[in-house]
């Protein structure tokens, strides 16, 4: 044929540079009444959630809804559902990048915010949650008068490195990657945008040694940011594993979590895409293909967990481990088989769709998909955590734990944190990457 | 009640009597015994209270005079200081052994006298304070093979007209000695 | 005045403590005031406790208490190890009588009721001249006094004093008067009065429902000889059947339960009397042909139709009773039917024909804790106060408006009295009644003596200055004597209650054993003692003449209508309800129930599926005289046809923490009095569910142990045939060598880092051995560790939610009891393992958790951050958080309201909210002693240290030492065969040592 198949991931109607950065500088327009409405929301629930925090502070953690023996409930079930969604973030755009494959360039930009944005709301919760908030800092291995150092054998310590190196490398990620859209925003900016975009731009100027050195550091970044995606929610599942707590204490935990978090990642990414490539007509260049692609990654992931649940029961019958055992069929059985089931459900059966073509490019399956996934992936925590804990060794002090409304209203809280971020960003910062799309567009040649 | 304690006050105020003869007497002797009697601290005259360092208390009273000039053991008011984790703080009774007999001049003695009279106690405003999460033991260290001396942590007491906070007595200020001194550094022996 | 006063009074005794006040929240800031004694108290040294003895009169029982004092206030109250009857050991009332002293709702002065109807406060005189008014114009028939067990000089001086007036009208009313047990001795032997049981010679029990381990006569006395009596030995081990409807306390340590027919126990103690005079006649006395026909009537298969026990078990009872040193028991208040005198007098037969009196049951010494006193006494004066016939009524000690069925209306009789004078402390239910209040002293705050039997005379002495504005009761009646005119004043020269014990005492110095000595040393002998204790005197017992007359009417069934029949039992909690107003108690889970703050009703799982009802369901029990509404507890250790509630709750008044509180049981008793003169606690009820349901505010998050082998019991063969091992549920994993190597060399490290000071060379490793056999539930230990740790109550809402934060509980956990099979019940205290391998301590990130070098889990308060993560990690679930601030007088959670926060313990922190807190074997102790220790140059002891729980239990259960130590006694009991290590299969190495419960049980 004369024609030749569009390269994977190119915008199907030839779009020029020239449409390019219009169309994606259009995207930084001004806002219209319903982001305000949409802002103005956010930012209500984020101060409900934060007037929640103080109360709980005023007043101690007896106000969120703890049971002995379950002491931890809501607020680490979220802090590692949020851990989890950052991770899908640095796959699509380092991962992907150091495979050089082509289709990641329109969506990866959203993929980071959304990265750095969930990392910021996950280190929220490990504060919250503890009993002296005031105190937490004593996590942090500082020399002091009193002798006195932390303990490297607690996860937790392990944590605070994971993530804080975590959120650190995404985020120089982000900005670096910013780089150029950011100077080719600034010139067409006016007040004090246009300062913001100057600082941020690093006084860009496009020149062959900036993109020179641009490129290696990006690269050098993208191999710096890659193993973290393995390190970081293996480190997390630690908090688990490394707990004899049975349903806690398995060998299995660090893929399954990495697995479950890539998982989750992708499905929030769809699920932020699918509006934003409609607001912002973007459809040209954030296409079906993308959806499938990214669908594809869901499908993978989604077996991997769902091999994981199947291996855990296994695990639990054949190790022959009567706490296991016990603890397995409670939660399939006992006062937790709800939780236990809209998990299974969500994360082991759904993603079976996928299979089917038609569901991996119709975008409204896909969004709906989504949306179950990250509920499910939620409930993965949650089962893991409160129903583990609920059901441990000693069977006088087993308990029950039900959520109070303060946990509910923070948990809310994170929420709005995490998209008021977004917002701001999809408004102030190009969500696709101006540069990285032209890059996959043919040099323009003159007409024959 | 104080129809209950009086013989007790009675009883006691006898004891310190005794007490402060033969604390006398001894010292006395001892007096004799060293030749070229060395030179002895003499407390300021005067001082005006606020001007000191440390907290103002209900009554002036002088730790220079007391245990600098007159060369008081500290054990002879602080008694519980040997033999419990508390120093012990001297009943208004003990005070009044002496001064049943001196200072009576004194305004800062008349404050005393009128405060036992009244037998309303005085509230001294406390200097050392720890937190009530540590647990001290005066007699462990009061007693300890370090021969540590009262002033190591609470300062030249003897010198103090007013008494204030020596040493921070921050955890760090005593981890300091335990470490040189190789004593305990178990949490659990200061803190349960 | 008032507060301001109280607070002064309060510093000038706390003396130097910042400790004390200063403990209460770690708040720094203001600057603290130091203020110094105006006279220092005798032998007291700040900072050093100083102990003293007086007798316990929280139960008629009389046990000795040393009272630890630090600072001029009493901060715990511990067994007086030189007592006859409690030997250093206490119950968990008696460890909570602080609460009685330094409860937050004591009246804190007189009160009058004014023309408004209300209370308000008023001066002792004017008190004084309203009462010497009143008296002046009334005849002295007209005047009349009620007190509870005052056995004593008090009890003299009331009677003498009342005399004075020209009155008879003196009233010992105690709810538990064992009326049915005295009517029936009356009966047999011809005696009112009740012997003494020697549970320490009784190698077989057989109780006809006396709850002895916890209310009965003197309970923590009849623990101690049980526990030593029944436990294995080499001659043997001892066996006890408990006969009764329901499955009490007492009944759970038994080894074998039986439930006959409800009220049958007579006939089922005659026929086996019957065989045992039949077939072992053999130490019988001579006389017992005076009772040889009766019991020919009662053939084991005719009384086997009456009971529902089969006639060969009766046989094997009587078999067993006869071969063995035995003692049977009757006439425990829960017990308490309208036949029960016929049960006590078929036992005491019973008794006799088996040669047990003189032998097990001892008559002279005529313990009396009912004091002589009879429910019908308190319904004849309650019938003259109707009739307008007392003008002046004297209450002391006792509670008649909350201790007697309102069908009785003693509330509303009060209405016909012109002027009724309550002492109570605390403003309980006839208190509310009352014209005036004139306080009392706390036990803790008086001068008096008590002589719960014949030879033992009992002291108590004031170990504090009163905390509010009260007089002892003794003086202000030798006051208003002083005021009421020569011919009563004549007759008494003392002027104070003291001066008055102190003439009694002198007048019986000598009978008391104090010949030739000066009364003031022997009088400081006394005190220093706790009493003068003789030996029991003993009275040769033959049956009465009569007893062959003696008809043992056929049970007629229970009074009133209904399907179901109510037991209404005393609480071991609370005994008859005097408890209810302390806060520990109140949170102290019921040894059967777990239940806490609150009521509830005993249903067979099988009853209550009949009825649609479920653990929580509300239930309405409704008898002919009232109903009361309570959660159901589905019980399987309770006959099917009965039903049970605990007396104790309920009340109306008494004070924030027994106010409205579960439902009043008396009110379902009829107020007729029995034949014995008693009140029947049965009664015929029928019950429905209200539809309304509650989380049962109860610890006990799961009742059965799904094969876990948490609480481990054998049988008495096994033991003999030497295979009675504990089993593991899982076998500790091999642990690798290098592994191994591993821990040990970071636990060698770790140790040489603070291998210095006073930890050098080889360290201990502190351990407990705990003994199932011994440990019979009833929580004394749980108490104890409260008083003496500091730890606060959480409240009904708290415990639902599983927050409590008992640092030491007793797991109770039910095996078998559906359909047919017997139910047993294991009983497991749980505390902190502190094991060698702590999971808790690598996981915390701060190091607040942490190993001692000498074995202990340290908790660091001060340095917790609240991560939880230990205590997710700790397989025993013994780490408790503050979930609230329970230290902050501010917060809505304070757990120590004035004066209460004067119990603290000074050498324990109170704990902040955010952190997590533990057991630590008492470390304060520990570290004390070895303070001590290194003062005086010496080694420690075995056995000199103690922990709290150790020291309270009854039964001598709990042993502490050090396991590096041979030949320490910890480590002794740590190698029995029967030793076992809680969830040994996870490596923790802990270091509590359980000895698995054995049971004497038979084939049939």
């Amino acid at each position: 044929m004369a024609t030749t198949a569009p390269p994977e991931g190119l915008p199907v109607s030839r779009p020029t540079y020239a449409d390019v950065t219009r169309d994606i500088v259009a995207t930084l327009g001004n806002p219209g009444r319903i982001y305000y409405g949409l802002l103005a929301f956010v930012i209500t629930i984020l101060l409900i959630g934060f007037g929640a925090l103080l109360y709980q502070i005023k007043v101690g953690l007896g106000v969120a809804g703890y049971t002995p023996p379950v002491m931890w409930g809501v607020y680490i079930t979220t802090f590692v559902f949020w851990v989890g969604i950052a991770h899908s973030g640095t796959l699509i755009s380092a991962i992907l990048f150091l495979f050089r494959s082509a289709w990641r360039t329109a969506v990866y930009r959203t993929a980071e915010a959304m990265t750095v944005f969930a990392v910021m709301t996950a280190g929220l919760f490990p504060l919250i949650h503890v009993g002296r908030l005031w105190y937490a800092y004593w996590l942090i291995p500082y020399p002091n008068q009193r002798m006195l150092w932390v303990n490297f054998k607690s996860p937790l310590v392990w944590d605070l490195f994971a993530i804080g190196t975590y959120f650190t490398v995404s985020t120089c990620f982000l900005i670096v990657g910013l780089i150029p859209d950011v100077a080719a925003v600034r010139d067409k900016a006016t007040g004090w945008r246009k300062k913001l975009y100057t600082i941020t731009s690093l006084n860009w100027r496009g020149t062959d040694q900036q993109w020179r050195h641009y490129t290696r550091a990006y690269l050098y970044l993208a191999a710096l940011a890659t193993p973290l995606v393995l390190s970081v929610h293996s480190v997390v599942s630690w908090d688990f594993a490394m707990g004899i707590v049975p349903g806690w204490h398995a060998t299995i935990f660090a893929p399954y979590f990495v697995a479950g978090a890539i998982y989750s990642g992708v499905a929030m990414v769809v699920t932020l895409l699918v509006p934003l490539r409609r607001v912002f007509k973007l459809e040209r260049y954030i296409t079906t293909d993308h959806f499938e692609n990214l669908s594809k990654l869901l499908l993978l992931t989604g077996m991997i967990v769902a091999y994981a649940y199947a291996t855990e029961y296994f695990i639990a019958w054949y190790s022959g481990n009567t706490f296991e055992q016990a603890s397995f069929w409670n939660r399939a059985f006992g006062d937790y088989w709800w939780a236990t089931w809209t998990m299974i459900i969500c994360n082991g059966f759904l993603p079976f769709f996928l299979w089917f073509k038609k569901i991996r490019r119709c975008i409204p399956a896909l969004f709906v998909l989504s949306l179950f996934v990250n509920l499910g992936m939620w409930f993965e925590r949650f089962v893991i955590i409160v129903v583990s804990l609920s059901f441990e060794y000693e069977p006088y002090a087993m308990g029950h734990y039900t959520p109070s409304w303060v946990e509910w209203a923070i948990m809310a809280g994170s929420f709005a944190w995490f998209f008021m971020w977004f917002l701001l960003f999809a408004k102030n910062f190009p969500t696709v990457s101006i540069a990285e799309v032209k890059e996959i567009i043919p040099m323009p040649r003159k007409k024959a | 009640m104080t129809g209950k304690v009086l013989p007790v006050a009675k009883g006691i105020v006898a004891l310190a009597l005794v007490g402060v003869v033969l604390y006398a007497t001894f010292h006395a002797v001892q007096a004799q015994q060293t030749q070229t009697p060395p030179e002895r601290f003499i407390a300021p005259v005067d001082v005006d209270t606020a001007g000191l360092p440390g907290p103002v208390q209900p009554i002036f009273y002088r730790h220079d005079v007391h245990a600098g000039q007159y060369e008081m053991d500290c054990l002879y008011c602080h008694y519980a200081a040997e033999v419990s984790s508390s120093p012990g703080l001297p009943s208004l009774d003990a005070c009044m052994g002496c001064h049943l007999l001196v200072g009576g001049g004194n305004p800062e003695v008349a404050k005393l006298r009128e405060a036992v009279n009244e037998g309303r106690p005085v509230e001294w405003v406390e200097v050392h304070k720890l937190p009530p999460f540590v647990h001290f033991p005066h007699m462990r260290h009061v007693l300890s093979d370090a021969e540590i001396e009262c002033q190591d942590c609470h300062g030249e007491i003897e010198r103090m007209p007013q008494v204030y906070q020596f040493a921070s007595l921050k955890m760090g200020w005593c981890l300091e000695c335990h470490e040189t001194e190789e004593a305990t550094t178990d949490c659990t022996a200061c803190h349960y | 005045m008032g507060k301001e006063m109280d607070r002064r009074r309060f510093l000038k005794v706390l003396g130097v403590t910042s400790g004390g006040a200063a403990a209460v929240g770690c708040s720094t800031g203001t600057p603290e005031k130091l203020v110094p004694y105006l006279v220092p108290p005798e032998n007291q040294i700040p900072g050093v406790a100083t102990y003293y003895a007086s007798t316990c009169r929280e139960c008629p029982a009389g046990c000795g208490v040393h009272v630890r004092v630090r600072e001029g206030r009493a901060v715990k109250v511990e067994g007086n190890p030189g007592s006859p009857f409690n030997g250093g050991k206490l119950c968990a009332r008696g460890q909570a009588s602080l609460q009685g002293l330094y409860n937050p709702d004591r009246l804190r002065g007189p009160m009058a009721r004014g023309a408004d109807g209300g209370l308000a406060p008023i001066s002792w005189d004017d008190a004084y001249a309203r009462i010497v008014e009143r008296l002046g114009s009334t005849a002295g028939d007209r005047v009349a006094f009620v007190t509870g067990n005052e056995s004593g000089t008090f009890d003299r001086l009331v009677n003498a004093w009342l005399t004075a007036l020209g009155s008879q009208g003196r009233l010992v009313f105690e709810p538990f008067g064992y009326e049915a047990l005295r009517y029936a001795n009356q009966q047999v032997f011809g005696v009112d009065a009740l012997p003494s049981y020697r549970f320490a010679e009784a190698r077989y029990v057989l109780s006809f429902g006396s709850d002895f381990l916890e209310t009965w006569i003197n309970p923590v006395q009849n623990t101690r000889e049980f526990a030593e009596a029944h436990s294995v030995t080499e001659e043997g081990m001892g066996r006890y059947v408990h006969i009764e409807p329901r499955m009490s306390m007492s009944g759970i340590n038994a080894d074998e339960w039986i439930a006959p027919n409800t009220g049958t126990e007579a006939v089922l103690a005659l026929a086996i009397a019957n065989v045992v005079l039949a077939d072992h006649g053999g130490n019988a006395p001579s006389d017992v042909f005076r009772v040889r026909q009766l019991l020919e009537q009662y053939d084991p298969e005719s009384a086997a139709g009456v009971c529902g026990v089969p006639a060969e078990t009766i046989r094997r009872l009587a078999a067993e009773f006869s071969e063995n040193s035995s003692l049977a028991i009757a006439g425990g208040m829960g017990n308490q039917h309208d036949q029960a005198h016929a049960a006590a007098a078929a036992v005491g037969i019973l008794n006799y024909v088996a040669g047990n009196v003189g032998r097990t049951v001892v008559f002279g010494s005529d313990p009396d804790p009912g004091a002589g006193s009879t429910y019908r006494g308190l319904a004849d004066l309650t019938q003259r106060m109707r009739d307008g016939g007392v003008d002046v009524l004297f209450v002391h000690g006792a509670n008649p408006a909350y201790n007697a069925p309102s069908g009785l209306g003693f509330g509303e009789a009060l209405g016909q009295v012109d002027l009724t004078v309550s002492f109570a402390r605390v403003l309980d239910e006839t208190a509310a009644h009352a014209d005036l209040i004139l306080p009392d002293h706390d036990p803790l705050e008086q001068w008096n003596d008590f002589e719960p039997r014949a030879g033992t005379y009992l002291l108590q002495q004031p170990v504090m200055q009163p905390v509010f504005d009260t007089r002892q009761t003794g003086d202000v009646l030798l006051a208003l004597a002083g005021q009421l005119g020569a011919s009563v004043a004549g007759r008494f020269s003392a002027q104070t209650y003291k001066e008055y014990l102190q003439a009694a005492w002198r007048t019986r110095q000598n009978q008391l054993g104090g010949r030739g000595v000066a009364f003031d040393d022997f009088w400081a002998a006394s005190q220093q003692a706790g009493g003068v204790y003789q030996p029991e005197p003993t009275r040769a017992q033959r049956l009465d003449r009569n007893v062959g007359g003696l008809t043992f009417s056929s049970w007629s069934g229970i009074a009133g209508s209904g399907d179901l029949t109510l037991m209404a039992y005393p609480s071991s909690v609370f005994y008859d309800g005097r408890g209810a107003s302390r806060p520990w108690l109140q949170e102290l889970p019921d040894p059967v129930s777990k239940i806490t703050w609150g009521s509830w009703v005993e249903i067979h799982p099988e009853t209550a599926a009949e009825h649609g009802i479920v653990d929580g369901d509300f239930v309405e029990v409704t008898s002919a005289h009232g109903t009361a509404v309570a959660p159901a507890f589905l019980y399987p250790g309770i006959r099917r046809d009965v039903i049970a509630m605990p007396l104790g709750q309920g009340h109306s008044e008494l004070g924030r923490y027994a106010q409205d509180r579960g439902a009043n049981v008396y009110n379902l008793l009829s107020s007729e009095p029995t034949e014995f003169g008693g009140l029947s606690h049965y009664q015929a009820v029928s019950i429905r569910a209200t539809g309304e349901h509650e989380v049962l505010a109860s610890p006990a998050g799961r009742s059965r142990q799904m094969g876990r082998g948490i609480a481990q019991s054998t049988t008495y063969e096994h033991v003999e045939a030497g295979d009675a091992h504990p089993f593991h549920v899982e076998h500790a994993a091999e642990v690798p060598e290098a592994i191994e190597q591993v821990l040990d060399e970071w636990q060698a490290a770790q140790d040489r880092e603070r291998a210095i000071g006073n930890y050098a060379g080889d360290h201990p490793r502190w351990g407990l051995a705990i003994d199932l056999s011994r440990c019979t539930g009833c929580s004394a230990c749980v108490t104890a560790c409260y008083s003496e740790n500091n730890i606060p109550v959480v409240g009904k809402l708290g415990v639902q939610r599983g927050r409590e934060m008992s640092w030491l509980r007793i797991e109770r956990y039910f095996e078998g009891g559906e359909g047919d099979e017997p139910l047993t019940v294991e009983i497991l205290p749980m505390m902190c393992q502190q094991c060698g391998h702590a999971p808790c301590e690598p996981v915390c990130p701060v190091f607040a958790a942490y190993h001692t070098s000498d074995g202990l889990n340290g908790q660091i308060y001060n340095r917790c951050v609240g991560t939880r993560y230990c205590s997710n990690n700790c397989p025993y679930k013994v780490r408790y958080f503050n979930w609230w601030d329970h230290s902050d007088e501010n917060s809505a959670a304070h757990s120590f309201p004035e004066p209460l926060h004067l119990q603290l313990n000074p050498d324990v922190t109170v704990r902040d909210k955010g952190v997590m807190e533990k057991c630590t074997f008492c470390v304060q102790r520990i570290r004390g002693k070895q303070n001590q220790a290194v003062l005086e140059d010496r080694e420690i002891a075995d056995g000199e240290i103690m922990t709290a729980c150790q020291q309270g239990c009854p039964a001598d259960a709990i042993t502490f030492g050090d396991l590096n130590d041979p030949n320490s006694a910890v480590s002794r009991l740590s190698q029995s065969d029967l030793g076992y290590r809680v969830l040994d299969g996870l490596n923790t190495d802990p270091g509590v040592t359980y000895l698995m419960r054995v049971r004497h049980t038979v084939e049939e």
